[in-house]
């Protein structure tokens, strides 16, 4: 709300509907108001007395209390900690087991890319093969498939 | 709250920090329970509004847009409860009330007994609905005239007119009380 000029009339009006204390006034008109007010206190002297009067009578207002349960049964609503897969793996851990981890799942998988893993390794260094070969050779009594080959 | 500010209790609310949620909760439930209160006068009711209140906040807090305070949101929420539950009570007819004199008192004396029992908790409950709304809200939780005026879904300028009738209609109360005491 613009703030309006403060006028005699216009603190009247804050007395009347906001009560005595310049703290429960618009923070806009507060400091305005007040200075109106301490210039010319005799002017608003009985309005404060009858406000003041009522400001301590809504003070005394006394209420019960809330149950000591209600604040256990709202807490008891409230949303629980969500439980969070954080980064890469966990996403890809999330596409891999969608329904969540199982042991035996998880074992096959391991089974099969550490032989993937091993196989790729040792398919990947050439020396593999001959050693296999000469091995094989060697089972016939030469020493390699060339030794093989000029005896035919 | 020292150092941690109403959005980051709320976002902390909202993922389910046991903390924050305690915080919010203990914060804002008891002005909740009193303006609810104030509206129902009645206090198993109020505690209804209440919990649904904050029912309502979990659900809203994944999405909580900072425009308002939380206590703010939470009153209006728990005011649209109260309105719905007053409306849905049937209007109850001056001679239905419940007898609250004592018999054996002359009318003079019993209606004088009547009156020194009635605290100003019974004035503010003899309010129309929206004038205990707003003095509810601003005098006696301490809004500012803004956020009061938002949580009645009310321009600045109507909450004032609600807050000085009310304030008026409670002083006109206590001279006639004043005045019957006197005689």
């Amino acid at each position: 709300m613009t703030p309006m000029p403060i006028t005699t009339e216009r603190v009247f009006e804050l007395i009347e509907t906001y009560g005595a204390e310049p703290g429960a006034w618009p923070e806009d008109e507060r400091d305005a108001a007040a200075a109106l007010l301490a210039s010319e206190p005799e002017t608003f002297a009985a309005a404060l007395k009858a406000a003041r009067a009522l400001d301590a009578l809504l003070m005394s207002e006394s209420l019960p209390e809330p149950s000591s349960v209600l604040a256990d049964a709202i807490l008891s609503a409230a949303p629980a900690a969500s439980r969070k897969r954080k980064g890469f793996l966990g996403h890809l851990g999330s596409l891999v087991f969608p329904q969540g981890a199982r042991w035996p799942a998880g074992a096959a998988l391991a089974s099969l890319m550490m032989g993937l893993v091993g196989g790729y390794a040792y398919a990947s260094t050439g020396a593999g093969y001959d050693q296999v070969e000469d091995a094989y050779y060697a089972a016939f009594g030469y020493d390699s498939n060339e030794t093989w080959l000029s005896l035919e | 709250m020292s150092g941690v500010s109403e959005l980051d209790q709320i976002t902390r609310a909202a993922g389910g920090d046991r903390a924050a949620q305690a915080a919010l909760v203990n914060r804002n439930m008891p002005i909740v329970f009193r303006v609810a209160y104030r509206m129902l006068q009645d206090r198993a009711e109020a505690e209804d509004v209440t919990q649904e209140t904050f029912l309502r906040a979990w659900k809203a807090l994944p999405d909580w847009q900072p425009k308002a305070k939380f206590s703010t949101w939470a009153c209006t929420v728990a005011l649209n409860l109260c309105r719905d539950r007053l409306r849905k009570k049937k209007p109850v007819l001056m001679d239905e009330l419940p007898e609250r004199v004592d018999t054996a008192l002359k009318p003079e004396e019993a209606l004088q007994s009547q009156q020194a029992l009635q605290g100003i908790e019974d004035k503010i409950a003899a309010l129309p609905e929206r004038q205990r709304e707003a003095l509810s809200l601003c005098a006696l939780e301490g809004m500012t005239n803004i956020e009061a005026a938002e949580a009645m879904d009310v321009s600045v300028r109507a909450l004032e007119s609600l807050l000085a009738r009310a304030r008026r209609s409670l002083r006109a109360s206590l001279s006639a009380e004043q005045e019957g005491a006197m005689r």
